[in-house]
Formats: structure tokens, sequence, C-alpha cells
């Protein structure tokens, strides 16, 4: 028997309520910063952050670049951790998974390295590399690849082993098993680990550019605060904020494509 | 724990034999020991061999400031008293923030018309990274306690909001109907089912929050402190002390562990049903 899909609308008042919400908010913080309620020194308002923002696309004062270069430097540096802690971090993880003796070898260190914060790194990689590139991918790269390991592991470990018992039934080799079994059932959540390494990443590039940078996104946040301007400070909260969400919304899609027929 | 899934099963059938070599080289703990053996082994040999100029330093001698510092007193205070300076900003940050913002995200769950007003403003805030709030807090409150406190509970809040909100949202809605067909009402479905179902999402976000504090934590103390496990750190850094570096990374590590693992301990005192694979 077919039937219908049945489509339930939302009553009006909860469509139009988070449009009210986000506006009213807005509103909000122009007006206790306009009548002076917040010192225009500590806050700025949301008018003035976005004037600051159409200038800032061409004006390079006065923390020495504009947005894009800004932009771009964050992005490079986070993108070449987070590859590299994708590269790593997730064969490694499927392999402590399935291989005994990968697990016993990698597990302890692991173990040691994941709850050091990884922006405890820095001083280490100040001395180590500079304040270049180098030390920042560094730092990127240790914050992208728990999660990778983590998800990659538990994945693989998720197998069913009814799967498993079948397949070696049937003369199926390890090798075979991890590759053909283990490997596709563990990819949804290898797809989860690549969204929380992204995020991981990116709070940790801020991080490091806080401490240790000339250019960049969290270098603009820390020179605002530094000449006392919140406007800059907002403006680089804001960028560093959309910039995020851009990335997780590409790798979201292109999730959705990849396991288009393993999901669900 | 012992080995790979499929193992597991045929693990019974082989029983105990005389020694050999294969099964000593396989042993997990064997290969623990080996692991760790050769990792501290490499960190002393990079150290002692200059890898990094004098920027690395050897295990012992991070071990013996360690040990120095909980003798003698350090910007004021010894050892002790830096572990507790920060340990203290993180349990308040963290305490103030999860007691608002798990009410608040399982209120979120229950009502949709506050759903709909919060939900959007925390989309708002959900992709700024928490570190990012550094610069502002310390032009808000000084460089004083209050700022850290601001900015690790900024970070936890938001994670705390959503798994309690998304683990009543992703709760099985057969359990409802079990409790509507029984005759319960509203109420009985939001105090028997929502709340205990909800349980382990709400402690995953906890352990979430708690990483993020310590990260938090780290950043505004590396940025401005007078004592902490970051000063520590920072103070390793501008002098120019590996040691003491590594001695600060060493105990915030630690204190970020101990405290996962009260977080877990108590999250399976409160659910038992809570049935864990052998999670990493």
């Amino acid at each position: 028997m077919a039937y219908e899909e049945v489509v339930v609308k939302k009553p009006l008042l909860l469509r139009i309520l988070p449009f009210v919400s986000v506006g009213v908010f807005l509103l909000l913080w122009e007006w206790v910063v306009v009548s002076g309620i917040v010192p225009s020194v500590l806050l700025a308002p949301p008018s003035k952050v976005f004037t600051l923002f159409i200038d800032k696309l061409s004006e390079p004062n006065p923390d020495g670049a504009v947005l894009a270069v800004h932009a771009w430097t964050s992005l490079q540096e986070a993108f070449i951790g987070y590859g590299l802690s994708l590269l790593v971090g997730i064969p490694l993880g499927l392999a402590m998974g399935w291989f005994k003796i990968v697990e016993g070898l990698a597990r302890p260190v692991f173990e040691l390295i994941r709850p050091i914060p990884p922006i405890a790194w820095i001083p280490l990689t100040v001395f180590w590399f500079g304040i270049g590139l180098t030390g920042k991918v560094f730092i990127i790269w240790i914050a992208g690849i728990v999660p990778c390991v983590i998800n990659s592991y538990v994945g693989v470990r998720m197998t069913q082993p009814t799967l498993i018992q079948m397949a070696r039934t049937y003369g199926a080799t390890d090798w075979q098993i991890f590759r053909q079994l283990c490997i596709p059932s563990a990819l949804p959540m290898v797809f989860g680990a690549l969204q929380i390494a992204l995020a991981y990443c990116w709070t940790n590039l801020v991080g490091a550019e806080l401490l240790a940078a000339d250019t960049g996104l969290g270098y603009l946040i820390t020179m605002g605060g530094r000449l006392g301007r919140p406007d800059i400070v907002v403006l680089g909260m804001v960028s560093v904020g959309i910039s995020g969400a851009i990335l997780g919304f590409i790798i979201d899609c292109l999730e959705k494509k990849l396991l288009a027929g393993i999901r669900r | 724990m012992s080995s790979s899934i499929a193992n597991e099963t045929v693990a019974a059938t082989s029983g105990q034999e005389g020694f050999s070599f294969y099964r000593l080289v396989t042993n997990i703990y064997f290969l623990y020991a080996v692991s760790l053996c050769t990792f501290f082994l490499l960190w002393d040999r990079v150290a002692a061999w200059q890898v990094f100029g004098d920027s690395l330093a050897r295990p012992h001698a991070v071990a013996g400031k360690l040990y120095d510092l909980s003798q003698v007193k350090f910007a004021g205070t010894n050892l002790a008293g830096h572990i507790w300076a920060s340990t203290r900003r993180v349990l308040v940050g963290f305490t103030l923030a999860s007691a608002i913002a798990v009410p608040l995200g399982l209120f979120m769950a229950l009502n949709k018309y506050v759903n709909a007003v919060v939900k959007p403003i925390f989309d708002l805030f959900k992709p700024m990274p928490p570190i990012a709030w550094v610069s502002i807090s310390i032009l808000w409150f000084g460089v004083g306690e209050f700022s850290k406190i601001f900015i690790i509970a900024i970070g936890t809040f938001v994670p705390c909001l959503l798994n309690s909100y998304n683990g009543i949202r992703l709760i099985e809605p057969e359990l409802y109907d079990v409790i509507r067909v029984l005759g319960g009402n509203r109420k009985d479905e939001i105090l028997q089912v929502s709340f205990p179902a909800s349980f382990p999402a709400i402690f995953a976000g906890l352990q979430i929050s708690l990483s993020i504090a310590w990260t938090c934590l780290l950043a505004a103390e590396l940025m401005n402190a007078r004592n902490g496990m970051g000063f520590l750190i920072k103070r390793g850094m501008d002098t120019h002390q590996p040691a003491l570096v590594l001695g600060g990374m060493v105990l915030i590590a630690l204190m970020a562990w101990l405290s996962s693992l009260l977080i877990s301990r108590i999250e399976s005192r409160l659910c038992p049903w809570k049935r864990s694979i052998d999670n990493l």
C-alpha cells in the first residue's frame, strides 16, 4: 500500500522567531554601545564592525595587512596542518584498530601525548622553528591528529564481529578483512573525524597566532587587543567564526557526496 | 582490549602452551613496555645529541626541575600553589558554565519556542573558537582572575549546551511510545525517559568541555598570568628554559587526564546501563 508523505508545516510563529531573536540580539548590541551603557572603548557596535570590514578589505593599517592577507595566511596554515594530520592520523588509527602490534606500539605514546593541550606546544615550537609557518603547522598537526586517530580506531573496532567471522569462514586473510571490510565500515566514523579535526585545528590555529605570529586572523585579534580597538577584535572574531563555518560546510557537503551509499 | 576484534572470539580456543617467542613479541604488555622505553630513550637521545640545539630538555632534567619547584618557592608560591591556582580557575569556570548550559540545553530540547529564540543566537557563537575571546576578555575585565574564568566559561558553555540539547533530541521515539503505552503523561515522559536517556550525551559534552576548559585556561595564562601552570610554561618560554616548559606541559597533561578520569568515574556511577565499547 502506497502512502503519501505527510508534510507538517511549522506554525508561523516558530518560523519567524529565529529571525526575530537574531535581529533583537543585533539591535540590543548596537543600542548598548551607542547609548553609552557599555563604553565604546570596550565594545564596538555591529555597524562600526561592518564599516571596518569594508575598510580592511583595502586598508592595511594599523595592523600591517589587509583582511584577505590575514585570512589567507590562516587558511594556508590550517590546510597544511589539517592535511598532514589526516594523512598520518587516519591510517594510524585504522591500523591501531586492526593490528595488535601497531596498537601495542603506538597506543602508550599516543596516550601520553593526548592530554597535553596543543597550544602548550607553542613555546617549544617557537624554540624549534621560530614564529614562521612551520611552528604553527606543527601545532595544528598535533591538534588534528588526536580526533583522527580516535575516530578511525573506534570505527574499525565497531565493525560487526559477525561479518568478520563470516569473512574468516570464507577464508579471507587478515589483510583482506582489514582492507575490504573494516575500512569501509569505519568510513562514517572517519568522516566524523574530519569535522572534529577541522574544528580543533581552527581553534588551535587561533591560539597559536595569538602568541606567535606576524600575520593571520589570530594576530589581527591580538593586535586589536593591544591597540585597544574593540572593533578590530570583534572583526577578527567574526572573520574567524565565518571562515570556520564555511570550511565546516564544505567538509559537510563533501561527506554527503562521498558517503551517499554508506550512511543511513 | 587484548587484541583485535576478530581475534577475541578465537582467543578463547587457544589454550596454554609452552614458551613461544612469537607470543612474547605479540603480548600487549610487552609491546606497551617496548613502546614506552623507545619513546623515552628517543627523547633522551634527541635531547642529548642537541638535535634542536639546547631547546629540548632531557627527561631527567624535567623531573629534576619539577622536584626543585616543589621544594622552593617560584614567583611567590611553590608547585602545589601553581597547580591549585590553575585548577581553581578551571573548576570555577567549568562549574559555572555547565550549571547554566546543561539545564538550558535540556530546556531548549523540550520546548520548541525556547529553542526558536535561543538556538539561532548560539548558532552565531558556535563557530567562534573560544580562544578568540581571550583578547576581548582582557579588554573587558583586565588581567585578573575574572577574565580567565570568563574565557573558560565561554569555551565550556557551547559544547555542554549542544550535547545536552542533542542528547534529548536523539532519544529513540520507541522509548516514549513505551511510556505512553504504560499510561504516562508528559511529565512522566520527561522525568522517566528524557532525563535519564540524555545522561550519556551530557557526560560526553562535559568531557569535551573539560578538555576545552584546559586549553582555554592555558591560552589565558600564556597571555597574562602571575601564577598557574600556564605561567610556568610562559616563564620558561621567556627565559628560554626548556625544562620548565616541559615540566609545565607534563603537569597540565596530568591534571587534564586526572579530571577527565574523574568525570568518567562519575558517569559510570550515574549511568551504569551505558555499555561502552573499548574506547580510546
